[in-house]
């Protein structure tokens, strides 16, 4: 038997092969190491990222579920609540006591009780409706803001590049 | 490319240092003139320098081979980030001895880094054993061959350092004799962490104080590296000069020795708190969840407790979330503040309740529908959940937030209230109630199957003593707890007087009702008779009933009475003041409940006219006497109900016989 963290990760990964959530695909970069993994995600429908195919990789620290993992695209994204780098800014990966935005109640925060499938589809959830009060690409906010169709010509083409085209 | 050039610079050193040699043996054709030659000349000595340096390199690689293997990407960026902050330290370093700089010195100083790197990398080995599944047993003989290499040289160098510094007095040996040190703490924090690491994975299931091994142990290591490092740092200052080079991994050393300080507090904190205020989980509190831990996700087969918001983890899982943030995983129930906050600060009761329950939990979290939520309260509290309001009532009751004293004082007017009550003015007694039972007070009631015996909410509900508690050190607490302690029982036992002598009034207006109704009816005496009993077994029941509660109350208290908490008295408190308090309301809903009943009419001041019978005189005196007697059983007996109700019987007959 190992580390409390390596064998809720485990079973979080067997959880998400066994009934996996509808557009996400997520597991270990390898078997070896538990604590990186490498996600999949399907541009919501009916959104301006509709067709798209995002890899993620999502982090974790050794101290999992008691610490939130890190996610960062390694895709180009123009959202803005993405940073520029691809690092994801949602407030259910961030520990409750820090808070870079200073908008986020403790209640939407990280807790033991999230999970890799929660942090996935709160990700798609938030592709679909970015949240531009704490913008983390603030060039991405002021277009989707004020700019709805250049936004969407942005995304359009970030779609075209996932898939290849 | 990484390789290609590190292969390039290889080649090209060695072919330089042989060219350089190769040149000094044709030109002096003997072997001591060309090292001779060679060591006069400073560009041929810069280039096997460059070739040392390269042998030393492959051997660190050729030792990393052996002891690691390949490195993972991660233990890369780890090295690289940690040894450029070793070269600028050593390089610091440097120009405090500059005096001594010589090839011998920077050998040393590089040989040091190389020992650095590879502690280092055997922290970052045995920290991969918690995230590895598959741990091989390459794995544990490299660890613990390297433990030992590296135990040996740390030993090995203290030993020189020590011994130098004897001898020639203090020099740059200082310096190592302390770096070798701070290295052997990690050596010794390295092992101790694969011992507990290899006794983890040996045993089947979770060890569970492995987590609580490991922060002692960070904390005495810690501790030895900040022992360490001012002792250095004050031999420095004396010896040579300041030593910056060691501020950063001071700082570094203090940084960790505070955390490893915190994260023990905050863990023994949480220990302590668990161990106090949150029960175990019985069988039934695990089978009416699914059975998971949701921290770890695993079967709740251990040990488990429940919060006071009725969620229920593992007593491992729990502690270690404990230690970083004191919010029910699930719910974010603010938890220690709960009990803590009520000492120092007086709250009004239902901002605590209310405050922890975020308004989307519910849509978060569909796996437990309105379980950490109040249900709406329903207006009429049914009489089986009294038990269970019974801590909540006051609060409710009280709602300005009036502190324990006005409380106390408010159970003192009712006992000089109530006494005359005894006295047969019968009509002022149920009024007695209604100060304190608003009309409309709706009480939530706690779900009743979750709710334990243990009642963390209530705690809210009375507020405390207006001592400031938090400044206290736990020896007074103790000592004030032992006085508060009598304080509580005396007080709980003249509540109890109070409640018995409340039921006595009880019973005398409804005798004297049937006797009213006697008098004043003579004609239909069968009918208020049975009228009359109803009444008294209504307002009988009450005793029984409350009783239980607080005796219960009262030997839990007993029970746990190492406990220091103030907030415990405050649960008694309210428990048996609420009961008095509900005792008198359920006697008065009963009373108006029984108006309009045949035969019955609740008593007022028309109603005492009537007692002024003719043929009345030698029938008071009998009451009297009655009364009296009931008053000796109702301060002696505890089985009431029952003698009362023979009483009764008596009286009645006896006054149908007078008819």
């Amino acid at each position: 038997m190992a580390g409390s963290a390596l064998k809720r990760l485990m079973a979080e990964y067997k959880q998400l092969t066994m009934n996996p959530p509808e557009g996400i695909i997520a597991g270990p970069v390898n078997e070896e190491n538990f604590f990186e993994w490498e996600a999949l995600i399907m541009g919501p429908e009916g959104t301006c990222f509709e067709g798209g195919v995002f890899p993620a990789r999502l982090t974790f620290p050794p101290d999992y579920p008691l610490s939130p993992p890190k996610m960062k695209f390694t895709c180009e994204l123009f959202h803005p609540n993405i940073y520029p780098d691809g690092r994801v800014c949602i407030s259910i990966l961030h520990a409750p006591g820090d808070d870079p935005m200073g908008y986020e109640t403790s209640a939407e925060r990280w807790s033991p009780v999230q999970s890799v499938e929660k942090i996935l589809l709160s990700v798609v959830s938030m592709l679909a409706e970015p949240n531009d009060e704490s913008a983390a690409n603030v060039d991405a906010a002021k277009t989707w803001r004020e700019d709805r169709s250049k936004f969407n010509e942005v995304a359009e083409r970030t779609v075209r590049k996932t898939l290849g085209l | 490319m990484m390789k290609m050039r590190s292969l390039v610079l290889t080649g090209l050193s060695s072919v330089l240092s042989a060219i350089v040699v190769g040149n000094a043996y044709i030109q002096k054709k003997q072997f001591y003139p060309s090292v001779v030659y060679i060591t006069k000349s400073n560009s041929s000595m810069a280039v096997l320098y460059l070739q040392a340096f390269v042998f030393v390199v492959l051997m660190g690689k050729l030792c990393r081979k052996i002891f690691f293997g390949q490195l993972r990407a991660a233990e890369m960026e780890h090295l690289i980030e940690r040894s450029w902050y070793a070269v600028t330290e050593t390089c610091l370093a440097f120009t405090v001895f500059r005096d001594d700089f010589s090839p011998r010195f920077v050998a040393l100083f590089t040989l040091l880094l190389f020992l650095k790197c590879f502690h280092w990398l055997a922290e970052d080995r045995v920290d991969y054993m918690e995230r590895s599944p598959i741990i091989s047993w390459l794995f544990h003989i490299r660890a613990i061959s390297l433990i030992t290499v590296l135990f040996l040289l740390d030993m090995l160098f203290i030993n020189h350092a020590y011994y130098s510094t004897l001898l020639k007095g203090a020099s740059v040996q200082l310096v190592f004799g302390f770096e070798y040190a701070i290295l052997l703490t990690v050596v010794f924090m390295t092992l101790t962490k694969y011992i507990l690491h290899c006794i983890d994975i040996q045993s089947n299931n979770n060890w569970e104080n492995k987590a609580v091994y490991l922060l002692y142990s960070e904390l005495v290591t810690g501790c030895i590296k900040v022992l360490l490092y001012t002792a250095f740092m004050i031999i420095m200052i004396k010896v040579h000069t300041f030593p910056l080079f060691a501020i950063r991994p001071m700082y570094l050393a203090v940084r960790g020795f505070k955390k490893a300080l915190h994260d023990v507090i905050m863990s023994r904190r949480a220990i302590y708190n668990m161990n106090q205020y949150y029960p175990d989980a019985t069988e039934e509190d695990l089978q009416s969840t699914d059975r998971v831990c949701i921290i770890c996700r695993e079967d709740m087969i251990r040990d488990s407790k429940k919060l006071p918001c009725n969620h229920i983890f593992h007593t491992s899982c729990l502690r270690s979330w404990f230690q970083r943030q004191q919010t029910c995983p699930t719910c974010r129930m603010d938890i220690l503040h709960v009990p803590r906050q009520q000492p120092a600060a007086q709250q009004p009761p239902q901002q605590v309740q209310q405050q922890p329950q975020p308004p989307n939990i519910q849509n978060m979290f569909p796996g437990f529908p309105g379980m950490q939520m109040w249900p709406p309260a329903p207006p009429v509290p049914p009489p089986m959940a009294q038990q269970q309001q019974g801590g909540t009532q006051p609060g409710t009751s009280l709602p300005d937030g009036t502190s324990g004293a006005a409380a106390r004082t408010s159970a003192a007017t009712t006992t000089t209230s109530t006494s005359p009550t005894t006295a047969p003015l019968t009509g002022t007694a149920p009024a007695i109630g209604v100060p304190y039972m608003g009309p409309g007070v709706a009480i939530p009631p706690m779900p009743q199957m979750f709710m334990p015996t243990y009642p963390m909410n209530m705690m809210n509900s009375f507020p405390s003593p207006p001592t400031n508690m938090a400044g206290m050190s736990d020896e007074e607490l103790h000592e004030m707890e032992g006085v508060e302690r009598q304080n509580v029982e005396a007080r709980i036992q003249w509540l109890r007087d109070i409640q018995s002598l409340l039921d006595g009034a009880m019973l005398l207006i409804s005798q004297y009702n049937t006797v009213a109704a006697n008098m004043s009816m003579p004609g239909i005496t069968t009918e208020t008779l049975s009228t009359s009993e109803r009444a008294q077994t209504s307002t009988g029941v009450p005793m029984p009933r409350t009783s239980p509660p607080q005796e219960g109350a009262w030997s839990k208290g007993g029970a746990r009475s190492k406990v220091s908490n103030p907030q415990d008295k405050n649960i008694r408190k309210a428990q048996s003041a609420s009961s008095l308090y509900s005792d008198r309301n359920e006697s008065k809903t009963d009373l108006t409940e029984l108006e309009g009943a045949a035969g019955y009419t609740s008593p007022n001041e028309e109603m005492i006219p009537a007692w002024n019978d003719p043929n009345d005189e030698e029938h008071s005196d009998e009451m009297d006497e009655v009364r009296k007697r009931r008053l000796q059983h109702f301060s002696s007996s505890s089985s009431l109900s029952s003698l009362s109700k023979q009483d009764d019987e008596n009286i009645n007959t006896q006054s149908g016989f007078q008819n």
